[in-house]
């Protein structure tokens, strides 16, 4: 009888576990006050960033700390998430009705699904004339489809070669290289040197498809990327000769061995860890490597040595060899989001004092003209040439195209870099990648 | 003879019969079947309701009524938010079977499940041997090497990642004892990859599958070797004649969880090489596939088609292995309607 | 042979004659064994010791031991919140689906194999099926369904499927179980008019109970180690179990990989100990299924 006691006992504590479990609210604190009117109730929101360490995660903090204590009745609770998990899970909290109030927003095609969906709310009428003033047009364009605006830009984030002047010094070359043939002459002169000549992040796919975002920029003409844009069909010859560039590249064994499980930016083992120790001589990237290079050096300070040069130019392409393409980094609303609330805050991110004390912590440009006038690096300074004077600028592909054909497109492109994909596999992944969504 | 604490009373007996007897002829028949036709009246059709239910209510609404829904949605073209409109038949169907990436994580999906019978089954079957004699420690050597099993794939994912990384401790542990040159980029080169995973797998699971056949070994009577010792029989043909084949309806059974567990390996495969590039490292399994094209890439739809397509697949191998291979060892069991 | 006078074998020979059978265990099993036990736990010592080491040890020596070594990481893992929280959120879900899954099982198990009537065959055939579906085959409607009915970020949207998933291979472990109670203790159950119920409660529940404790076990090993699930259910951080938390603690932390060591050493200490703890069940219990 003892042990029936015991086994209706054990049923019983396992009846009421999953009674207290079901009656447990989750802790995620999303009691979001839709009433647009009234900014006087208390209002708590969520902000979802990848800013996970460092200097980043200390600004975000710091930010918040300030606009709550200027706004009482406003709340903000911060979550970090590792740059390469948040879209997904962005993309899962939306789907799920669950999404954060204010996040990160790249842009593009995948800016565009979220606005289909209805999960973004149009601030185009919240900017305030401060804001639009400091900010500029272009900025905003980046973030807007059909003329209303569903994002903040906070930081504008061309790419190009973020290098080390060290070791480029110490192999011998003189010059930062203009064309496609002295980057191979340079990469030679690194080998020869002891060290990896470009570093890639293939574990993360967009590193190395990155490679082929540029030289499909320098292949094809500004119309043929936004036309892909719609169509999301590699139709023209222009894609092929960008994967046959980069295959000639490739081989010419540039890239750090292992690039296959080396990360962009987790670990001094990451492609921006090998920069950052002077372990590799150059990567492209965006205008954030240089805060995530900060990060990962041996003090955790900026790397003094680092330089910036643009993509070189690529003999016989429809496009412009001095376009730029990079992301404007934004913050967006969800569509359940407090409306006041938070449009106070996004006006508040692009203040141009929060701006300066953005590009401090993130060593990235920022987009408001105000803050961009305090810019020291030269790095940065180059950076912000590059963009001024570039006669267009267009998106990372990945984003442009969304989010379905972007991760096929790149997981096509590091096949292509392991030698188990062809040039044609790139163009067929593509093509295909639509059908499935 | 046994060293479970565990006896019910009289239940071990009859179990003992059926597993030496159960060899190919026709089980003893069991206590409880014989037949009550009395007819089912409301109370017990009552009772088997109130019994069943939680159980039954359960499992088809989380696990019958998804999988249905799978079938549904692979018929749609769908992101995943509000329903889906989009139809298109068969059409995700064919761009699934004709994909060649889905051609290779099926590919690696066979070689995972061939190379873990191959390599786990002889071995574990060897250590099992070994360890079954009397011997000190045995207990404790059996908990030892069980550990791996019980400890996460995710764990045992992230351990080994971080140990087999060009500059991490296996390389220098060959460094350190002279064999440097023998150092290999064990997760990135798409030659190896995928042995390097076969490592990890067996590793973790091989523990199991010896535990599992000393268990068996364990429940041969001792008469048997003895009236074979004494007619005068060798060690090997002792393990050739009486304990290779007895050990066989366990062996059976393992294989089919092998087969199983390896048709739907996911964990280990995705914290290792991540969401991108385990096609390219050539370890890609369906399930990575089905999780990087379906659920990464917003295609809720096709993601659904690709889960049919698994389950197809399984349920496929498993009726094939069911009935060619279990078929004699199951008998008795409730499947059979012989067995009312 | 002749079947003339058979004269039981004295002990020595049996002894010896069963010795032969099985082979003794001469110094090469040692070895064997000493060789299979450090295979299987070196993988291991070299995540608890990497914890106790610094990044620049393991950078400049990766396969060396801690020297000196160093608590810090250790010590930070203990008294993080984000660490407990996920040891707390794991628990519960363990628990509670171990729990129910042993209750319900039990219970259908024993309609199974107790009661007789027209669709029972379907019945087990629908249960038995159920290890087709593994969570990674209904995962993405099981999101679509947990998501409509409100249980995202919730523990509940993580036990209640594992439920689901856990009762086929339950259910395939007590139904021989059950059946192989003898009819004899039914009877005498029901002449004391006790009736199927009666049976159920008083005899088969004590006499099932090694067979629970085995389903129980490997229920709760099986949900505290299950990543799929509760990486689509549970996107809030707050709500993370223990595998979610590995691995999002080795991303972020991945410049740190000491303490990433520590955090994944220390995550397989509950699942190390509840084993050492039912050790005997456990492998006991595969005994048992193996004869079934």
């Amino acid at each position: 009888m003892a042990r029936m006691n015991r086994a209706a006992a054990f049923a019983a504590l396992g009846a009421s576990i999953a009674l207290v479990v079901s009656g447990c609210s989750s802790s995620d604190d999303n009691s979001s006050d839709s009433s647009t009117a009234d900014a006087d109730k208390p209002v708590t929101m969520t902000l979802w960033t990848n800013a996970t360490t460092g200097p980043g995660a200390a600004f975000f903090e710091d930010t918040v700390k300030s606009f709550d204590a200027a706004n009482p009745n406003v709340t903000i609770k911060i979550q970090t998430i590792q740059n390469e998990d948040l879209d997904g899970k962005l993309q899962t909290a939306l789907n799920s009705g669950d999404a954060p109030d204010i996040f990160l927003q790249r842009g593009g095609g995948k800016m565009a699904a979220m606005v289909e969906a209805g999960q973004l709310m149009d601030i185009t009428d919240s900017i305030s004339d401060e804001t639009q003033a400091g900010v500029g047009e272009g900025s905003f364009k980046a973030e807007s489809i059909d003329g209303k605006t569903y994002a903040m830009p906070v930081s504008v984030l061309p790419g190009g070669f973020f290098y080390s002047k060290d070791l480029y010094e110490k192999a011998g070359i003189t010059q930062t290289p203009t064309t496609l043939d002295q980057l191979n002459e340079a990469n030679t002169k690194l080998k020869a040197s002891g060290v990896d000549a470009i570093a890639l992040g293939g574990k993360d796919a967009w590193p190395a498809a990155h490679w082929y975002y540029w030289f499909a920029l320098r292949e094809c003409s500004e119309d043929t990327l936004n036309s892909t844009a719609k169509s999301l069909q590699f139709e023209d010859d222009c894609w092929t000769k960008a994967g046959d560039d980069l295959k000639a590249f490739k081989d010419t064994g540039a890239f750090n061995k292992g690039f296959l499980t080396t990360s962009a930016q987790q670990g001094a083992g990451s492609s921006a860890g090998l920069v950052a120790n002077h372990k590799a001589g150059a990567e492209l990237m965006g205008a954030w490597d240089p805060g995530v290079i900060a990060s990962l050096t041996p003090d955790e300070k900026p790397l003094p040595d680092l330089g910036f040069y643009p993509f070189i130019s690529v003999p016989g392409g429809q496009g412009d060899p001095k376009a730029i393409m990079g992301g404007v980094d934004g913050y967006s609303c969800s569509a359940k989001a407090p409306k006041k609330a938070c449009t106070d805050f996004l006006n508040y991110l692009a203040s141009a004092d929060i701006q300066k004390a953005y590009y401090k912590a993130f060593n990235a440009p920022p987009v408001n003209k105000d803050a961009q006038s305090v810019v020291t690096e030269d790095y940065l300074k180059a950076v912000i040439a590059a963009f001024n004077d570039a006669p267009y600028v267009s998106q990372w592909l990945d984003t442009l195209y969304g989010q379905n054909v972007g991760n096929a497109l790149n997981t096509a492109v590091v096949n292509l870099l392991a030698d188990k994909g062809s040039v044609a596999d790139i163009i067929t992944a593509v093509n295909n990648a639509s059908a499935k969504g | 003879m046994s060293d479970s604490s565990v006896n019910p009373l009289a239940v071990k007996d009859s179990q003992h019969d059926r597993a030496v007897v159960g060899a190919g002829s026709s089980p003893a028949p069991t206590p409880a079947a014989r037949p009550r036709r009395r007819g089912v009246g409301w109370r017990a059709r009552f009772e088997i309701a109130i019994l069943s239910g939680p159980a039954v209510l359960l499992f088809v609404g989380f696990v019958i009524f998804p999988v249905c829904l799978a079938a549904y949605y692979g018929f749609f073209r769908w992101k995943g938010y509000g329903k889906p409109t989009d139809f298109v038949g068969l059409n995700n169907y064919k761009i699934i079977l004709t994909d060649p990436e889905f051609h290779a994580a099926l590919g690696h999906n066979v070689f995972i499940v061939i190379a873990s019978l191959v390599l786990q089954g002889p071995i574990a079957i060897g250590f099992a041997l070994l360890l079954n004699r009397p011997m000190r420690f045995r207990s404790l050597v059996r908990v030892l090497i069980f550990v791996p099993y019980v400890v996460s794939e995710v764990i045992v994912g992230t351990g080994f990642s971080l140990m087999l990384q060009s500059d991490g401790a296996f390389n220098g542990f060959l460094d350190k004892i002279g064999l440097g040159s023998l150092a290999h980029d064990w997760l990135s080169d798409p030659d190896i990859a995928i042995w390097t995973l076969m490592a990890i797998i067996s590793w973790k699971y091989i523990g199991f599958a010896v535990i599992l056949f000393m268990a068996a070994l364990q429940n041969i009577p001792d008469e048997l070797f003895e009236a074979a010792a004494i007619d005068g029989a060798s060690y090997w043909q002792i393990q050739r004649n009486i304990t290779l084949p007895l050990l066989g309806p366990t062996l059976r059974i393992w294989a089919f969880l092998s087969i199983i567990g390896s048709l739907q390996l996911f964990d280990l495969v995705y914290i290792v090489w991540g969401q991108y590039v385990a096609g390219t490292a050539g370890v890609s399994t369906m399930a990575t596939y089905m999780v990087q094209y379906g659920r990464t890439a917003g295609n809720f739809g096709y993601g659904s088609a690709v889960a049919v397509v698994l389950f197809v697949i399984s349920l496929i191998i498993a009726l094939v292995y069911q009935r060619f291979v279990l078929r004699r060892d199951t008998e008795g069991a409730l499947t059979d309607k012989a067995a009312r | 042979m002749t079947a003339a006078t058979i004269v039981p074998p004295k002990a020595s020979t049996r002894a010896r004659a069963t010795s032969k059978a099985r082979g003794g265990a001469g110094p090469a099993t040692y070895f064997v064994a000493l060789l299979l036990v450090g295979v299987m736990l070196v993988p291991i010592l070299y995540i608890v010791l990497g914890g106790f080491r610094t990044n620049a040890q393991i950078t400049t020596d990766p396969a060396g031991f801690p020297s000196p070594w160093k608590l810090d990481n250790y010590i930070d893992v203990l008294t993080s919140s984000t660490f407990w929280r996920e040891v707390v959120n794991s628990a519960i879900v363990a628990l509670a689906t171990s729990a129910v899954v042993v209750a319900a099982g039990l219970m259908v198990s024993f309609v199974l194999a107790r009661y007789s009537f027209r669709g029972r065959g379907a019945l087990y055939a629908l249960f038995a099926a159920g290890l087709m579906f593994p969570v990674t085959v209904a995962i993405t409607p099981l999101y679509i369904v947990v998501r409509d009915i409100g249980l995202m970020n919730h523990l509940g949207g993580v036990i209640l499927p594992q439920i689901g998933f856990a009762l086929p291979t339950t259910i395939i472990i007590l139904v021989p179980f059950l059946r192989a109670i003898p009819a004899e203790i039914e009877e005498a159950a029901s002449i004391d008019g006790a009736g199927k119920l009666g049976f159920f409660f008083r005899m088969v529940l004590p006499l099932s109970l090694p067979g629970v404790i085995t389903t129980g076990i490997l229920a709760f090993v099986g949900s505290w180690n299950s990543y799929l699930l509760p990486l689509f259910i549970l996107n809030d951080e707050g709500s993370f179990t223990l595998p979610l938390g590995v691995q999002a603690f080795s991303s972020q932390y991945s410049v740190d990989t000491a303490k990433v060591l520590a955090f994944t050493s220390l995550s397989m200490l509950p699942a190390l100990v509840f084993f050492s703890l039912f050790e005997r069940r456990i492998v006991g219990g595969l005994q048992g299924a193996v004869k079934g």
